[in-house]
């Protein structure tokens, strides 16, 4: 048995704020690149999340899209892993106005405990409005991942 | 077409792509929705649905043709948005109210 916990499934360094605006495409490379700065995903698996947005589009609501990969691509997780990116300005996301990526790598459910805050969150538009403009990841991490 | 009584349904499956997503997200606000009723939610790749998954399955209207395929006798109802659909009302009026469900 290992004493190390293993990596939380979201860090301050999945958290990008005040990102350019781009199109989708670019955002979900960003989203993609992210997974990969964390270790949590192959090089591979970037290529799947695209592969879903054609299949069906990855926003939810609420300004959020929650980019991911495929059932195939997840092959290619090593962990769970979620990455915040952060458009203030709005991006166009298949007709939509997008303010949040959330890029989502995992391979069973061990990141259920944060999308269910999620889940709830997307329900609280002034939570989601904190997320769309602070400029701390403090405040993302106090809102999707508690401690 | 498949049916079933709002009243038979005990176990809801939200289906998408990977079941890693989106899926994710709907099964946590259904389940606090339909919990009142004893419903159960769960999610699933669409890939890996079979009849003996749920009673219903729900899914987004791109993916229906594929969840049919993978579970042709059981109701498959095909919603728009993540947030908000009416299906997600359709679905619990008719748990409530004991109501068919032919979609």
């Amino acid at each position: 048995m290992s004493e190390v916990s293993p990596a939380p499934v979201l860090s301050r360094e999945g958290i990008q704020l005040g990102l350019a605006t781009v199109d989708r495409d670019t955002a979900v490379d960003q989203a993609g690149a992210a997974l990969v700065a964390l270790g949590a995903v192959e090089e591979g698996y970037p290529a799947t999340m695209h592969e879903r947005e054609a299949m069906v589009s990855s926003f939810v609501g609420a300004g959020v899209a929650i980019p991911h990969g495929t059932d195939a691509g997840r092959a290619m997780v090593r962990r769970a892993a979620l990455a915040v990116l952060q458009y203030p300005e709005g991006i166009d996301w298949d007709g939509q106005t997008v303010h949040l990526a959330i890029a989502i790598a995992a391979a069973e459910d061990e990141h259920m405990a944060v999308m269910s805050r999620l889940a709830q969150v997307l329900l609280e538009p002034d939570a989601v409005q904190r997320l769309r403009t602070t400029s701390d990841p403090d405040d993302v991490l106090a809102l999707l991942a508690p401690s | 077409m498949p049916t079933i009584e709002g009243t038979a349904v005990r176990h809801v499956v939200v289906a998408c792509e990977a079941g890693m997503g989106s899926s994710v997200l709907l099964t946590n606000q259904l389940a606090s929705r339909l919990k009142g009723y004893g419903v159960e939610v769960t999610h699933s790749p669409v890939n890996r649905l079979t009849d003996d998954t749920g009673d219903v399955v729900l899914c987004h209207v791109g993916l229906v043709d594929r969840a049919r395929q993978a579970a042709p006798n059981t109701v498959v109802m095909g919603f728009n948005m993540f947030m908000g659909d009416p299906a997600f009302d359709t679905l619990e009026a008719a748990i409530r109210d004991g109501a068919s469900l032919d979609v």
